[in-house]
C-alpha cells in the first residue's frame, strides 16, 4: 500500500541516507595531507639513503591513495593514506636510528683513540711505576 | 531496494580482489604476522622504555585488526589494513628504541670523553706542578750556591784587602788573576842583592800568616827590575828575589806547592824607566793571591814595544 506520505517518507529516507553516506565517507584529504607530510619528513631524515625500501613503499602508497581519491574511492584512499603514513614513519625512524647508530660507532672509535692516547701520555710522562711487590714467601 | 544473491557475491568477490591487491600476504597470515611483531616488541625492554606510545598504538591496531577479523572476516580489507598498521607501528617502535638506545650510548660516551679529558688534564696539571716544584727547588739550590759563592768571594776579597791594609809600603790591586800586592823592591832588598832586608820580615810574616789562615789559597811571587844593567842579569836577579820571597814564606810553614816564584826582569814595567822615581816603581815584587783554590793564571806575554 503506497501512500503519499509513504512515498514522502521514502524520499526523506533516501535523502537522509545520501547525507549520511556522504558524511561517513568524505574524501580523506586530511589523511592524505598527513601522509604527504610524513613522506616529506622521512625524506628530510635521509630515508632515501638509510631506508630506501620503506620510503619507496610510502611513496607508492601515497600515490595509490591520491589515485583512489581522484576516483572518489574514499575507503581505499583513507587506507592507502594511513599505510603510506606508517611506512613513511617507519622509513623516518629507521633512517634516524641508523644515523644515530653510526654516530655511536664513531663515538666508540674516537673514545678508544682518546683512551689510548691518554694512556700513552700518562705512561710516557708519569714517574716510573713502583716496582711490583715481591711475591709472598711460600 | 533489494539486492540479489549474485549481487552480494559480486561485492564480496571485488572486496576479496581488493585485499589481494593492496596487501601481499593473504588472509589470516597478516594478522598472525602482526601479532608476532607486537608481541616481539612487547618483550623488548628497550621498546617499553623508549617507545611506549608507539607500542600502545601498535597494540591498538592489532586489537582493531582482530576485531575486524571477527566481525567482518579475516579476509576483510579492514582486518588486513589494521594488521598491516599494527606490524608497521611495532617496527616503528623498534626503530625508535634503536635510535634512543644509540642516543643514550652517545650521551654516555660524551660523559666518558669528558671524564677522560678531565683526568688527562689533571694528570697534566699534576705533572706540571711537580715539574714546577722541582724547577723551583733546583733554582733555590742554584741561588743558594750562587749566594754562597758570592759570600765566599766577598769574604776572600775583604780578607785580601785587610792583608793589604796591614802591609806597609804595599799597593793592592784587584785583577782578573786575583789580588795583586805590590811591594817596593827597595824596601825588601838592597841594591843588586837578592837577600831580604831585615825590615822585609814583617811583610813576609803577614803574608805567611794570611796563607796559613786560608789553606786553599795559592800565591805567585813575581820579581821585576828596572832597565839598568843587562837583560840576563836583571832576569836572574828578579828570579832570585822572587825565589827569596817564596823561600821566606815557605820557611814560615806554607806548603811549597802553594807558592810559585817567577822572575820577569825588565819585562812588564810599571813606568817609563826615564827617571829615578819611575825606575824605583819598576823595581818591585808582586804577590798575586789566588781567588780560590785554583791555580793562578799565567801573565799575558808582554806587549811588544
Amino acid at each position: 500500500m503506497i501512500t503519499l506520505s509513504g512515498i514522502r517518507n521514502a524520499i526523506w529516507c533516501v535523502v537522509a541516507f545520501g547525507i549520511v553516506a556522504c558524511a561517513a565517507t568524505p574524501m580523506p584529504s586530511d589523511k592524505l595531507a598527513v601522509a604527504k607530510s610524513s613522506v616529506d619528513r622521512a625524506e628530510q631524515a635521509q630515508a632515501g639513503q638509510f631506508a630506501q625500501g620503506e620510503l619507496t613503499s610510502a611513496r607508492n602508497k601515497l600515490a595509490a591513495a591520491q589515485a583512489a581519491a581522484d576516483k572518489h574511492d574514499a575507503d581505499v584512499a583513507a587506507r592507502m593514506a594511513d599505510q603510506a603514513q606508517v611506512d613513511a614513519q617507519l622509513a623516518e625512524f629507521t633512517a634516524r636510528a641508523k644515523q644515530q647508530e653510526q654516530l655511536a660507532a664513531q663515538m666508540d672509535a674516537s673514545l678508544d683513540d682518546l683512551r689510548h692516547e691518554a694512556q700513552r701520555n700518562s705512561a710516557t710522562a708519569a714517574p716510573p711505576a713502583p716496582a711490583p711487590q715481591s711475591p709472598p714467601p711460600q | 531496494m533489494k539486492r540479489t544473491l549474485p549481487g552480494y557475491l559480486a561485492i564480496a568477490a571485488s572486496a576479496a580482489l581488493f585485499i589481494g591487491c593492496q596487501t601481499a600476504p593473504k588472509d589470516e597470515g597478516i594478522i598472525v604476522e602482526a601479532r608476532d611483531a607486537v608481541s616481539r616488541a612487547e618483550s623488548d625492554p628497550d621498546i617499553s622504555k623508549y617507545a611506549p606510545t608507539e607500542l600502545t598504538r601498535a597494540r591498538q591496531f592489532l586489537t582493531n585488526a582482530e576485531g575486524a577479523a571477527k566481525s567482518k572476516g579475516a579476509r576483510s580489507p579492514d582486518a588486513a589494513h589494521y594488521a598491516y598498521l599494527a606490524t608497521q607501528t611495532a617496527r616503528i617502535a623498534e626503530q625508535r628504541a634503536h635510535e634512543q638506545v644509540a642516543m643514550a650510548h652517545i650521551k654516555a660516551g660524551e660523559t666518558e670523553r669528558q671524564k677522560i679529558l678531565v683526568s688527562a688534564r689533571e694528570n697534566e696539571t699534576q705533572r706540571a706542578q711537580a715539574d714546577a716544584q722541582q724547577a723551583r727547588a733546583e733554582s733555590q739550590n742554584a741561588r743558594a750556591e750562587t749566594q754562597n759563592a758570592q759570600a765566599q768571594a766577598a769574604q776572600a776579597q775583604a780578607e785580601a784587602q785587610r792583608l793589604a791594609a796591614q802591609l806597609e809600603n804595599v799597593q793592592a790591586t784587584q785583577t782578573d788573576r786575583g789580588m795583586v800586592l805590590t811591594l817596593g823592591g827597595d824596601v825588601l832588598f838592597d841594591s843588586g842583592r837578592a837577600s831580604l832586608k831585615p825590615g822585609a820580615q814583617r811583610s813576609i810574616e803577614q803574608i805567611a800568616s794570611f796563607l796559613e789562615e786560608h789553606p786553599d789559597r795559592r800565591v805567585q811571587i813575581e820579581g821585576f827590575t828596572d832597565d839598568q844593567g843587562t837583560d840576563d842579569y836583571n832576569l836572574e836577579l828578579s828570579q832570585k828575589r822572587a825565589d827569596a820571597v817564596a823561600m821566606a814564606i815557605i820557611q814560615r810553614g806554607i806548603e811549597a806547592q802553594r807558592v810559585q816564584a817567577t822572575g820577569y826582569g825588565e819585562q812588564y814595567p810599571k813606568a817609563s824607566n826615564n827617571s829615578a822615581g819611575s825606575r824605583q816603581l819598576n823595581r818591585r815584587v808582586e804577590i798575586v793571591v789566588g781567588k780560590d783554590n785554583q791555580a793562578i793564571p799565567a801573565r799575558q806575554p808582554p806587549v811588544a814595544p
